[in-house]
């Protein structure tokens, strides 16, 4: 009985540890992949030109879902839709994480509504 | 030679009411964004589904942020929530809420 937990605690376990390692991205590897992002949002990721966002320190998750959503066209924009049309699920992760980690000018709404 | 002067007159008028409207109020945003702070002012806060982080809007860059909620309010960029929310905004709100977060930037 204790075998069969024990077992299935261990499947368990592994099975967490493989999605994450799939799925997580890596700042370092992104890095050497943003060589077409840095003329419109910077080498930072804080986008000089108004007309376009600051990725810098922004959530990867949030960064991964645009990317993928340029990518198969539910978010239409012709730039960035030939840009991510390049990018592997793994490519797509990695520039997340990278621009993600750069210091950040972005920030929480908490604390900047009226009142507070 | 009247009738230029009231044609430069009338264009001069023009262009400074264009010029106002374009400057977003930034005092009237930081109001206005109230609604914003129930999703985008919560650390950590997920969309449900998809799952992923609801972004930081504070301090991003102006004119996508123009850029993003008018899309939003003809449907050309798709969100449940913030098509709704896009909706009851006039372009003038869309302007002072995009003043004021943008101005937040650290």
């Amino acid at each position: 009985m204790t075998r069969g937990f024990s077992l299935i605690a261990i499947g368990a376990l592994l099975a967490l540890t493989a999605t994450q390692t799939f799925a997580a991205g890596d700042p370092a590897r992104g890095k050497t992949k943003i060589a077409t992002c840095v003329a419109c949002h910077g080498t930072d990721g804080n986008s000089v030109d108004p007309q376009y966002p600051r990725l810098a320190g922004q959530y990867a998750d949030y960064l991964a879902q645009a990317l993928h959503e340029y990518k198969d066209g539910r978010r239409g924009n012709a730039i960035m839709k030939g840009f991510a049309a390049t990018l592997s699920d793994q490519d797509i992760d990695d520039v997340s994480a990278y621009f993600s980690s750069m210091p950040s000018k972005l920030s929480g709404l908490e604390g900047h509504v009226q009142g507070d | 030679m009247k009738c230029l002067h009231l044609v430069g007159l009338i264009a001069v008028a023009l262009c400074a009411t264009s010029a106002a409207h374009a400057e977003g109020d930034k005092s009237r945003g930081r109001t206005l964004v109230y609604t914003c702070h129930g999703c985008h002012g919560v650390p950590g806060y997920a969309n449900a589904y998809p799952d992923y982080h609801v972004p930081h809007i504070a301090g991003q860059n102006e004119l996508y942020l123009v850029n993003a909620l008018k899309a939003y309010k003809t449907g050309e960029r798709k969100h449940p929530t913030m098509g709704a929310q896009a909706q009851s905004m006039s372009d003038k709100d869309i302007a002072d809420i995009a003043a004021y977060l943008s101005s937040l930037a650290k």
